[in-house]
């Protein structure tokens, strides 16, 4: 499954495989509604560059499903809003991993200091390793995480956590599947 | 989890059941030791079509994308968002979008300390205790893992693994920040206080206070106060009946277990957790009942002492591999 981001600079609008009449559909929609959702996105996140991403993302998240613009029902702005919603939190969510991400990178020794662009690419990596934990019960995220981080061997984590290896077997499997879906 | 809406068809994802076999595969290469025999299989496995090779790859894409952060840092971030950004979310949503500040963080640039955050765990058989940044004390019993986070707004612990006991300090001069013992199961507040918690193999927590009160709040239940010689097993959703603490039970930081009328199915499950490999007392004996001081820092003395003063006799099938028999 895919995951969009807000990305300033990348506002992609429309599909070069679609129907003329979806084409024509998705102008209406886009003129009818993109300055509503724009306003209530602001409104949301009081902040018009991130709003207007979202927005965009919101239009093309719109296009990339199969329920495509002719079948949006009586009320699209119910819909859009919906999908809206769910965009303002993963970028809630982004801003609080990178917030966070900075700040540990200040605590880290002086020794480790990478550069500006590890670090960007250590950010967008944490976040995408946040999006593939946020589905994980807590137990299953924990025995993932003592094998990936703290390197423990699937009978070390049976002895700590006091479960079966096959048990801590399948945590593993679950976390891992739905990392691999989530990517 | 990004939030999907509509049924976001999934573009590119190969089919589940080729998910699942690159799965087993993963784990196969990164947790345990494959034989030279299973290499050549999932060569074979892997060449059978591009379907396979695409599943291979989003499972070679967690690990690369894991791989692209030091651990220490990966460990400290979902360390502290686990801790702030559920509530924080909440209460965005409910502010319709007034930006909050989290106190705790604007503060803590003018506080006198930094944040202080580690991980403290112990190896089978070994046992530590700590001065925390507040000269409170904790020690960490056998194979315990405790991950600690002071910041300006709080004193906060999550105890991942095994058994902890705490001595807390009232607070630096001027700050009352509340001191929390997160489990997978609920959060214990110390109420000014020497208490210890432990993790237990049946999905519960077991909290005894040795001085003054703690206040168990289960994951999804009603927060309650456990009182001085009292002790209390707490699941994610209730608090159990109290019981007069055992006094002996915190006796294991001096490296000592001592066992008033206890079952010797216990004292042995008990060593157990000292030792690694396997440790186990045959049924036939286990509901005996035994009473004695035993030293946990020396298993292996412990098993003769057992072998020389009860009926019993130590199997030693290896040395991983222990079983404590009747004799004869």
């Amino acid at each position: 499954m895919f995951m969009f981001r807000a990305q300033s600079g990348i506002h992609r609008i429309g599909n070069d495989t679609m129907a003329g009449s979806s084409r024509q559909q998705t102008h209406v929609l886009y003129a009818e509604h993109h300055g509503w959702l724009f306003g209530w996105l602001r409104g949301k996140i009081g902040n018009a560059s991130d709003a207007a991403d979202l927005a965009h993302d919101t239009f093309v998240r719109i296009l990339a499903s199969r329920h495509l613009p002719d079948n949006l029902g009586q009320e699209p702005r119910a819909l859009l809003a919906h999908i809206a919603k769910g965009l303002v939190i993963d970028h809630w969510r982004r801003q609080d991993v990178q917030r966070v991400a900075m700040e540990a990178l200040r605590h880290l020794p002086e020794s480790f200091m990478p550069s500006p662009e590890e670090r960007l690419v250590m950010v967008e990596a944490l976040v995408r390793v946040d999006a593939m934990l946020a589905s994980l019960p807590a137990r299953t995220r924990q025995v993932f995480l003592l094998a990936q981080l703290e390197g423990l061997t699937l009978q070390q984590i049976s002895e700590q956590a006091g479960m079966p290896v096959i048990t801590v077997r399948r945590h593993i499997r679950k976390a891992l599947l739905a990392c691999m879906s989530t990517l | 989890m990004p939030h999907r809406t509509l049924d976001d068809n999934p573009a590119g994802l190969p089919d589940q059941k080729l998910l699942e076999e690159a799965a087993d595969w993963a784990i196969a290469f990164q947790y345990e030791t494959p034989d030279p025999r299973r290499e050549a299989q999932f060569r074979e496995w892997h060449g059978l079509s591009a379907a396979h090779e695409q599943a291979w790859e989003r499972a070679r894409q967690v690990f690369a994308t894991f791989g692209q952060v030091p651990t220490p840092l990966t460990r400290e971030v979902l360390e502290r968002l686990n801790h702030a950004s559920a509530r924080r979310r909440t209460l965005r949503l409910l502010a319709g979008g007034a930006v909050l500040l989290p106190v705790g963080l604007s503060l803590a640039r003018h506080q006198p300390w930094r944040e202080w955050l580690s991980d403290e765990r112990t190896a089978v058989g070994e046992r530590r205790t700590i001065a925390l940044p507040d000269q409170s004390e904790l020690a960490l019993n056998t194979a315990s893992a405790v991950n600690v986070s002071f910041t300006s707004a709080q004193r906060r612990l999550q105890l991942v693994a095994g058994e902890i006991l705490i001595a807390t300090q009232p607070d630096l001069p001027g700050f009352k920040r509340p001191f929390l013992v997160e489990t997978p199961y609920g959060t214990v507040r110390a109420l000014g206080t020497r208490f210890g918690l432990r993790l237990l193999e049946d999905g519960s927590s077991r909290v005894s206070v040795f001085r003054h009160a703690v206040e168990i709040t289960p994951q999804h239940g009603a927060p309650r106060i456990l009182e001085e010689g009292q002790q209390v097993h707490f699941t994610t959703t209730e608090v159990m009946q109290p019981m007069p603490v055992d006094e002996n039970s915190g006796l294991w930081q001096q490296g000592m277990l001592l066992a008033q009328d206890m079952r010797l199915g216990d004292v042995v499950a008990e060593l157990a957790r000292y030792r690694r490999g396997f440790l186990n007392c045959d049924p036939a004996i286990a509901g005996q009942r035994v009473s004695g001081s035993i030293s946990l820092s020396d298993t292996d003395s412990a098993l003769d002492l057992l072998e020389r003063t009860l009926p019993v006799r130590i199997v030693r099938r290896t040395s991983y591999w222990i079983s404590v028999q009747p004799r004869g």
